[in-house]
C-alpha cells in the first residue's frame, strides 16, 4: 500500500524549495493565501487585534500575565517611536500589525519533534493543536516570535486562569476549538473561514473568488490597511499589490526601485514570508 | 620510574584477596550516616516532585516562562546532565583504548555516573513539555493514524540518541561488572547471593569466557566513543540547527562535547574524593590517580576555554550584527554576573589544577571540582537565556525572564534523584572494579620484576 | 572409558602454564587441548601460548548487527517520511538526507552494541549453570586448571599437578 501510494502521489507532494522555483509556487496549485498590509494607512487602532480575539477564541489573560509576556494575541500591534526632532513625542509613533507570516520555508516546521506544524497545499503554516506536546521549539526558532503558548489552562472552568466565565462563553466561535494548556497556537489566516469558503466554492465547481473570503483582521480594519487574498489568482487585489510593489514570494532579496514601498520582514533570513508590508511614508523624507 | 610510594598509582604488593576484602566491605549493610544522606537526597527529590506536581496541574506559566522566553532552566539542566554523562565514556572507553591503566580503580563509578546522569536528564525532557502525558508521541511506533514523529527535528534526534546512549551505557556497565558480580556471589549469603547469582550469569572465569569478554568490552568501548560524541553533538544541534543568533554556530557540537567531557571529569573528581573518604579506598583511589585525573581535567578545561574564546572571536570577525549584539548582551546585560561567573569558573578556576601541590590537596580539589561544574551549569544557562532576551525581533528585546521557584525546585530535586541512584548503586554493585585492579597490580608486578631483572643484568 | 573431571588450584599463572604445557607434551591418548580449561580471576591472554589460539566470533555479530541496525533505521525512517505526506514541511524535501543519516548513525551504533551483547553471551556460553568443580578462590586470587580425563590417566595427571606446586585438587564426585 505504501509504495503504490508513494508512487502515485509523489509528483503532487514533492515540496519545492522557493529558491528552486523561479516561476513561483509550483508547490501550490490552486490557492496560495497571502496578505498585504499598508503601514501608511494603519492607524494603530487595534480593531484587527480585537476581531482576531473574537474570531479565534483567544483568551484574555489579564494585566499581570500580559505584562509578564504571557499574552495570547495572535495579531499584535507593535508601536515604534521615532523621536528625532519632534515637538511632541507621539508624533513619531509608527504601528506594525505582526502576525504569523505563514512562511514558505518556515523555520518552525522542521523542528517540531512530533510534526504538529506543517505546510498545507494552500500555502499556510498549519498548527495541529491535538498533536502538539508543547516542546516550544517552534517558538524558539521563529524569527518573528509570533507563536503563542498556552501557559495556563484558559479553557478549564475550574482553573484559576479561566478566561470565559459566564456569560462570556456565549461569544465563543463554534467553528474553532478552545485550546487547552500546554499547546502552541498562532495566526492561521482564519483557516476556519477559508475552509468553509473553499468547500462552498468546490460544491459549485469553481475556485474561491477574490473578496469572497477574508480574515477577521482584514474585515475589521476601518482604513482597509489589510488586504487578504489568493496570490495565485491574477485578478485578486493581493496579487496585484504584490505585483505593483514588485515583491516576489520566491526571492530572498528583491531587486526593485527604491520608490516602491513594498517589503517583507527578515527576508534575508529566508523564511519566505507570505505577508508583504508597505512602508509608511507619512512624515518621512519623500 | 620513581619508586617512592607517593608516585605510584597503586602499590604492587597488594594481595588480590585483600582487594576483594576491601571492596566487598563497601557493600556491607550501611552505617547510619548513609541513611541520613539517603534521607537528605530523598527530601531533595520530594521538593522537585512537589514543584512538578504544581506545574503539571496549573501549567508551565508558573515556571515564569513567557513569550519569547520559552525555554529556561529545564533545557539548560538537561544539557548539563547529559554533559555529565560523558565522564564514564571518557574514563571507561577512551582511556581503555589508550591502555591508560590508572583508570582501573575509578572507572566503575564513573560508568555508573554516566548511566544515572542520563536517567536524570530524561526527567527534564518530561518536565519541560507542555503536555507531558503525550510524550510517547515522540517515539516512532506504528499507529492506526499512520502518523510518525518528525524525523527532521533535532529534539527527536535527542530522543533516539539518548535512548541509544542509555541502553549502551547500561549494557557497558553491566557487562563490565559481570566478573565482579561473580566475586560478590561468592562472598555473600542470603538474598544478596541469590541476586548476584542471577546477575553474574554463572560466570566462572574460564579462558573461553575471558576471551569473549575482552573482545566484547573492546568492541562496545569502540562503539561508545563515537556514540558519546554524537549524542552530545545532537544535543548541541538543538541549538546549532536553529536559526537564532547566538545559537546557529557551527562550533556548537564540539563546544558542547568539550564542555561535557569537562563537567564529567570535574564530577569524577568530586565523587572520587567522596568515595575515597567514605569507603576508605585510599589504597585504590590513590593521590597519584587523583593527580592524573586533575591533569586530564585541566587539559579538557583548556580545550573548552579555547572553543569558548574562539566563538567570541568568530562573532567579532563576522558582520552579523545580531550575533554581536547577543554577545554584548551576555557581557553587559541582565545576565552579565552569571556570564562572567561562567567564564571565571570555566577558564580561571582550572588553573588551580596546574599546580602539583594543589592537585594532591583534597579540600582544594573538592572545591575546585564543584566550582568547575557550577561554571558548566552556568554555561548551559547562558546559552539558553540570552538568545531569547535579545533575538532577531526588536519588539521582543529587553524583556527579561528569571526562573521561578518551580524551576529551581525541580533542578534541585534532580540532584537528589541522582544522589539516590548513586547511593543505591554504591551498595549493590562494587564501586571499584576488583578484577581490573587485580590486573593493574599484576601487570605492575610483572613490570617491576622485569625491571629488577634488567637492573640485575646491568649490575 | 568414562571421563571424569578434576581441577587443580595454583597460586600463579607460571605454575599453571607449566603444568598445562607438560600435560600436553605428555601426549596422553584421547587428551587434547579442548579438555583443558583455565579459570582465573583476571583475564590472561597469554594462556593462548600454551593452549593455542582460539578464535573469537563476537566481531561477526557486531558487524552484522551494526549493518542491520543502520539499514533498518534508514529504511524505516525514509518509508515513514515518504508515506505520510500530510506532514510535509515547506521548503524541505520529503526524504531529507541529513536528518535521516543522523538517525541511521545512531541506530547503526545501537544495532552494533545489542548484537555484540548477543555475540558475547553466545560466545562465552552465558548464562550457564556453574559446574560443581568451582572454587570461590578462583574469583579471589587462585588459578584453576580444569582437566577432563579418562580414569586411567587420572593418577598420572594428579602427580604431574603436584609436581607443579598445586595447592589443592578438587574432584568431581560421581553419583
Amino acid at each position: 500500500m505504501s509504495v503504490t501510494s508513494l508512487v502515485e502521489f509523489w509528483p503532487q507532494k514533492r515540496v519545492t524549495h522557493p529558491n528552486d522555483d523561479p516561476q513561483g509556487l509550483l508547490a501550490h496549485k490552486e490557492y496560495k493565501w497571502a496578505m498585504a498590509i499598508d503601514l501608511d494607512t494603519c492607524t494603530g487602532c487595534n480593531a484587527c487585534t480585537t476581531a482576531c480575539y473574537a474570531e479565534n477564541n483567544l483568551p484574555v489573560v489579564g494585566k499581570t500575565k500580559f505584562e509578564h509576556g504571557q499574552q495570547m494575541h495572535w495579531l499584535r500591534i507593535e508601536r515604534y517611536w521615532d523621536e528625532e526632532d519632534r515637538e511632541f513625542p507621539e508624533q513619531g509613533a509608527k504601528f506594525l500589525p505582526m502576525m504569523c507570516q505563514q512562511c514558505e520555508a518556515a523555520p518552525c516546521e522542521t523542528v517540531c519533534p512530533v510534526g504538529a506544524t506543517n505546510h498545507t497545499p494552500d500555502g499556510l503554516n498549519s498548527q495541529v493543536y491535538n498533536r502538539c506536546i508543547g516542546s516550544r521549539y517552534c517558538s524558539a526558532n521563529c524569527p518573528f516570535k509570533v507563536r503563542y503558548f498556552n501557559w495556563y489552562d484558559y479553557s478549564d472552568d475550574k482553573a484559576e486562569a479561566f478566561a470565559w466565565p459566564s456569560p462570556l462563553e456565549q461569544q465563543l466561535n463554534p467553528d474553532i476549538t478552545v485550546r487547552s494548556k500546554g499547546v502552541m497556537e498562532k495566526c492561521t489566516f482564519c483557516v476556519q473561514r477559508l475552509y468553509t469558503a473553499k468547500n462552498k466554492a468546490r460544491s459549485e465547481g469553481r475556485l474561491v473568488k477574490d473578496g469572497e473570503v477574508t480574515t477577521a483582521c482584514a474585515q475589521a480594519c476601518p482604513t482597509s490597511a489589510i488586504t487578504f487574498g489568493n496570490l495565485l489568482d491574477p485578478e485578486s487585489a493581493v496579487h496585484k499589490m504584490w505585483q505593483t510593489q514588485q515583491v516576489d514570494i520566491a526571492k530572498d532579496e528583491q531587486h526593485k526601485t527604491d520608490a516602491l514601498r513594498g517589503y517583507r520582514i527578515f527576508e534575508e533570513l529566508r523564511p519566505y514570508p507570505s505577508v508583504m508590508y508597505m512602508e509608511r511614508l507619512r512624515e518621512a523624507d519623500v | 620510574m620513581n619508586n617512592s610510594a607517593e608516585e605510584k598509582d597503586i602499590r604492587e604488593d597488594i594481595a588480590w584477596a585483600q582487594i576483594n576484602k576491601d571492596v566487598m566491605k563497601s557493600l556491607e549493610s550501611p552505617r547510619p550516616i548513609y541513611w541520613v544522606m539517603f534521607a537528605g537526597a530523598l527530601a531533595m527529590l520530594l521538593v522537585g516532585v512537589g514543584c512538578e506536581i504544581y506545574q503539571y496541574q496549573v501549567g508551565l506559566g508558573v515556571a515564569n516562562f513567557s513569550n519569547p522566553h520559552v525555554w529556561g532552566l529545564y533545557i539548560a539542566t538537561f544539557i548539563f546532565w547529559i554533559g555529565m554523562s560523558h565522564s564514564g565514556t571518557l574514563l571507561s572507553a577512551i582511556l581503555h583504548l589508550m591502555h591508560a591503566d590508572w583508570r582501573k580503580p575509578i572507572y566503575r563509578f564513573a560508568e555508573a555516573m554516566t548511566t544515572f546522569s542520563l536517567m536524570t536528564a530524561g526527567l527534564f525532557v518530561a518536565v519541560h513539555l507542555g503536555r507531558v502525558w503525550n510524550i510517547y508521541w515522540a517515539i516512532p511506533y506504528p499507529n492506526d493514524r499512520g502518523i510518525w514523529p518528525n524525523f527532521q527535528s533535532p529534539l527527536l534526534w535527542d530522543a533516539m540518541a539518548i535512548f541509544t546512549y542509555l541502553t549502551s551505557s547500561i549494557i557497558f556497565l553491566y557487562i563490565g561488572s559481570i566478573p565482579d558480580l561473580a566475586i560478590c556471589r561468592d562472598n555473600t549469603t542470603g538474598w544478596r547471593k541469590k541476586l548476584y547469582t542471577m546477575l553474574s550469569l554463572g560466570w566462572m572465569g574460564t579462558d573461553r569466557q575471558w576471551r569473549n569478554f575482552r573482545k566484547t568490552y573492546l568492541l562496545i568501548a569502540c562503539f561508545l566513543i563515537p556514540l558519546a560524541v554524537s549524542v552530545h553533538s545532537i544535543v548541541a544541534s538543538d541549538f546549532a540547527m536553529s536559526q537564532q543568533p547566538g545559537w546557529h554556530i557551527t562550533s556548537f557540537p564540539p563546544y558542547f562535547v568539550a564542555g561535557a567531557l569537562y563537567s564529567g571529569c570535574a564530577a569524577i573528581i568530586t565523587l572520587f574524593i567522596i568515595l575515597r573518604y567514605t569507603f576508605r579506598f585510599e589504597e585504590y583511589m590513590t593521590l597519584p590517580i587523583l593527580d592524573k585525573t586533575a591533569r586530564l581535567t585541566f587539559a579538557i578545561a583548556m580545550v573548552w576555554t579555547y572553543l569558548n574564546l574562539i566563538e567570541y572571536a568568530s562573532v567579532w570577525y563576522g558582520h552579523d550584527m545580531y550575533s554581536k549584539e547577543i554577545l554584548i548582551q551576555k557581557a553587559t546585560g541582565p545576565y552579565a554576573p552569571f556570564w562572567w561567573a561562567m567564564n571565571f569558573c570555566g577558564s580561571v578556576v582550572p588553573f588551580l589544577l596546574a599546580f602539583k601541590s594543589l592537585r594532591r590537596h583534597i579540600p582544594t580539589m573538592m572545591v575546585a571540582s564543584l566550582l568547575l561544574n557550577l561554571g558548566m551549569w552556568l554555561e548551559r544557562w547562558m546559552i539558553v537565556a540570552p538568545t531569547y532576551s535579545h533575538g532577531y525581533y526588536p519588539y521582543t528585546w529587553d524583556h527579561d525572564q528569571w526562573p521561578s521557584f518551580v524551576q529551581w525546585g525541580i533542578v534541585f530535586g534532580s540532584f537528589g534523584w541522582f544522589g539516590l541512584l548513586f547511593m543505591g548503586f554504591c551498595k549493590i554493585i562494587p564501586s571499584v572494579s576488583m578484577y581490573e585492579v587485580k590486573e593493574m597490580v599484576y601487570h605492575r608486578t610483572l613490570e617491576r620484576r622485569k625491571e629488577t631483572e634488567w637492573k640485575g643484568e646491568k649490575a | 572409558m568414562s571421563k571424569r573431571r578434576i581441577m587443580g588450584l595454583f597460586n600463579d599463572f607460571e605454575e599453571a602454564h607449566s603444568a598445562i604445557a607438560e600435560l600436553l607434551d605428555a601426549n596422553i591418548k584421547g587428551f587434547t587441548r579442548d579438555d583443558i580449561t583455565l579459570k582465573s580471576p583476571i583475564e590472561h591472554p597469554e594462556v593462548e601460548q600454551v593452549l593455542g589460539e582460539r578464535p573469537v566470533k563476537v566481531q561477526r555479530f557486531t558487524f552484522f548487527g551494526a549493518l542491520f541496525g543502520g539499514i533498518t533505521a534508514f529504511t524505516l525512517i525514509a518509508s515513514a517520511q515518504a508515506t505520510f505526506l500530510m506532514q510535509s514541511k515547506g521548503g524541505k524535501p520529503i526524504v531529507p538526507i541529513p536528518p535521516d543519516l543522523v538517525l541511521t548513525y545512531e541506530m547503526f551504533i545501537l544495532g552494533g552494541v545489542l548484537m555484540t551483547v548477543l555475540g558475547f553471551l553466545i560466545g562465552a556460553g552465558l548464562p550457564s549453570r556453574r559446574s560443581s568443580l568451582y572454587n570461590v578462590k578462583v574469583s579471589e586470587d587462585q588459578i584453576g586448571v580444569l582437566l577432563n580425563l579418562e580414569e586411567r590417566n587420572m593418577q598420572a595427571a594428579k602427580d604431574l599437578l603436584r609436581k607443579h606446586n598445586v595447592l589443592e585438587i578438587m574432584e568431581e564426585v560421581r553419583k
